[in-house]
């Protein structure tokens, strides 16, 4: 208990609480479930990416692609959809067709950073202006809407169980999906042996260009799965529509208290950066706060939330190196 | 090792630059293939040259212009280059334009990303003899020869308003505004005359916060609405400009279901907007018809070389009635069409 009160998590969570009281004083409609509710959904897709993402910084890697990426599978969802029966099946398909499009792309990008020892910001990069490029002169910009769907689709998009739409469902199995595989299998052991200190692990036998595979792979599965809940969220495919997410899916990893410059990092962390985000956002309009002030404060939240972890963690390490002196 | 790897990179930034020319060339290229078919029979010399720059190119609003402005060149014989930057940038415009500059055009019709950025190669292009003129969005006005607007800024925010109170049915109440970004110079303007219009005749209705920016993405005006509805549960009517903001906005309202309740009015392209206007979700989408302006643009550009300059009221074919303002420099396309559920299948954009 008192490691866990101690954890970095921690000081993002004192953050979020602070700023739900503060909330729900200011405006009744906060706490309550519709709300919040639209909050994780409205973030689901910046979470299902983050998750993903904390793995790769975790590494010590970065991957700028993944908004294009996820736009990708999203115009070829869009793409098969319109030939897809109205029929279950098309479901099922879906959930093939977009982790393999995804996984695809990402290992890519994986092999190229491995093999190839590129730096992995100049391959995500590349990777990133390749697919935007092609996914503007395929689609040539131009929208797909709900007309275009099956209804069987649009169905699933509405679907939710116990009251909680299936869109949270996605994140929320991702996210456990994730920790379990962090937590319970070699694989997961040995990114987490990687952050922790690579040349140890490298020389304790764990091959560190299949882990760097398996992230960005990893990574590019779950874009496939954020590209099914972005379609099914805005029930339309704007080819321009994730430009620049990329930058918010890497800044919830880091105010989940992950290390951009890899080792630290954990899936709780993460939900709770992607919440801080999404909350900010919700707040600010039920705030009725000015629309200029709004950006001021969303920095500032930010910064605080940084600093304070940032110090704490400090001073654990001060702690550290003390003791390391004496004994 | 590392030779190797700088190698790779080096070739993998070549073809970052390939991917760029190619879809550059690709969407460019459609509209010289087209023409080659019907018209180079003659081998194309001494034909007018008529350049026409969009912001950038793959984006339904410029395809559509795209398609005016050639359809202009076979019907008036003249050849028209449509091409531009792949995204909105300032930069990737100057090179496209000195290119054009090159290949010896006539004409030069831009709708520019940044006015100021342009203006030193659009001084070369006019000192090289080529007729400069602005299209869609003003470029600096020392330069061009003549300046195509689609709208009338004032009358246009006027029209947005005055359709938003008459969808709410009312005269008093809650509304509010949502706008693709802040900076936006000419979404201002927009909504400025909105504001203005509301004030001046309507002042019953009230402005429930300062506009909000949706980053010109549907999925954010769709979350933002979301919560101004919960913000405001008295809200009766939203005014959404740039167009991804109404759909959003309109997605929100359709969940809701609440499309009794709040008016929606914005400035969205009829074909993505068909699903919100059927069940009044979006109660009436408000543009030009942005294939009527690369029409309007190309046929000027030609009365242009011919030495003709446009006059108040003049009729163009394909267009209709266009104004000319005092300066005999700005011409405005017309009013603004209203798609409601009733018209917005007639057209392809």
């Amino acid at each position: 208990m008192k490691a866990f009160l101690k954890s970095k998590e921690m000081s993002v969570a004192v953050i979020i609480l602070l700023l739900c009281i503060i909330l729900a004083f200011i405006s009744p409609v906060f706490l309550t479930a519709d709300n919040l509710l639209d909050v994780v959904k409205g973030n689901a897709v910046l979470g299902i990416l983050a998750i993903g993402m904390t793995l790769v910084i975790i590494t010590g890697g970065i991957d700028v692609s993944v908004a294009a990426v996820t736009s990708a599978v999203c115009v070829v969802l869009g793409k098969t959809m319109m030939f897809l029966p109205d029929s279950p099946l098309t479901i099922v398909l879906i959930f093939v067709i977009a982790p393999l499009f995804g996984v695809l792309l990402g290992s890519i990008n994986g092999i190229l950073v491995a093999k190839i020892q590129i730096p992995a910001i100049v391959v995500t990069l590349g990777m990133m202006s390749i697919i935007n490029g092609l996914v503007l002169y395929i689609t040539n910009g131009q929208y797909l809407n709900s007309s275009n769907f099956p209804t069987v689709f649009l169905k699933f998009s509405n679907f939710s169980v116990f009251g909680i739409s299936i869109i949270i469902w996605l994140f929320i199995i991702t996210a456990a999906l994730t920790w379990y595989i962090l937590k319970y299998t070699l694989i997961g052991r040995e990114v987490m042996a990687i952050g922790g200190n690579k040349e140890s692990a490298v020389r304790v036998g764990i091959n560190y260009s299949k882990v760097q595979i398996f992230v960005f792979s990893y990574m590019g599965f779950l874009a496939g799965i954020a590209a099914i809940a972005q379609t099914s969220y805005t029930k339309a495919v704007d080819p321009n529509g994730m430009l620049g997410l990329e930058l918010m899916v890497i800044a919830a990893v880091v105010l989940g208290g992950a290390n951009i410059m890899g080792g630290r990092g954990t899936i709780f962390g993460t939900i709770l950066g992607v919440l801080l985000l999404g909350i900010i956002q919700n707040g600010l309009i039920l705030a009725k706060i000015d629309t200029f002030w709004q950006k001021v404060f969303t920095g500032a939240i930010i910064l605080i939330a940084v600093s304070y972890d940032h110090i704490q963690y400090k001073r654990s390490q001060k702690q550290l190196s003390k003791i390391e002196v004496e004994a | 090792m590392k030779k190797i790897a700088g190698l790779f990179v080096a070739l993998l930034l070549v073809f970052g630059l390939l991917a760029g020319c190619v879809s550059q060339q690709g969407a460019g290229g459609n509209s010289n293939s087209s023409k080659d078919g019907k018209d180079e029979a003659g081998g194309g010399d001494g034909k007018i040259k008529i350049a026409v720059v969009p912001k950038l190119i793959g984006i339904p609003y410029f395809n559509a212009s795209e398609k005016g402005a050639i359809q202009a060149g076979k019907d008036l014989g003249v050849e028209v280059i449509y091409t531009g930057p792949t995204e909105a940038d300032a930069a990737q415009q100057v090179k496209v334009i000195e290119d054009l500059i090159s290949q010896d055009v006539d004409v030069i019709a831009v709708a520019p990303n940044d006015a100021a950025a342009l203006s030193p190669v659009l001084q070369k292009a006019k000192d090289k003899g080529i007729i400069v003129m602005d299209w869609d969005t003003p470029a600096d006005q020392s330069l061009v020869e003549l300046s195509v607007h689609q709208i009338d800024d004032e009358a246009y925010g006027r029209h947005i308003a005055k359709s938003l109170v008459e969808q709410m049915g009312t005269e008093e109440g809650e509304i509010a505004i949502l706008t693709g970004g802040l900076a936006a110079a000419n979404l201002n303007s927009w909504i400025d005359a909105a504001k203005k219009e509301l004030e001046e005749n309507y002042p019953g209705i009230k402005l429930v916060t300062d506009k909000i920016a949706t980053d010109e993405k549907q999925q954010v005006a769709y979350q933002k609405t979301l919560d101004l509805i919960k913000s405001y549960p008295n809200l009766k009517g939203i005014m959404a400009f740039s167009t991804p903001a109404p759909l959003g906005a309109a997605q929100a309202i359709q969940e809701k279901g609440l499309q009794d309740k709040i008016a929606v009015v914005g400035t969205a392209l009829p074909k993505d907007s068909a699903p919100f206007l059927e069940d009044g979700s979006l109660d009436v989408a408000i543009l030009w018809e942005p294939d009527k302006l690369g029409y309007l643009t190309v046929a000027l550009a030609k009365d242009l070389v011919d030495g003709k300059k446009p006059e108040n009221g003049q009729n163009i074919d394909g267009v209709g009635e266009v104004e000319v303002w005092e300066d005999g420099k700005t011409v405005i396309m017309g009013p603004p069409t209203d798609f409601t559920k009733d018209n917005a299948k007639d057209y392809d954009f």
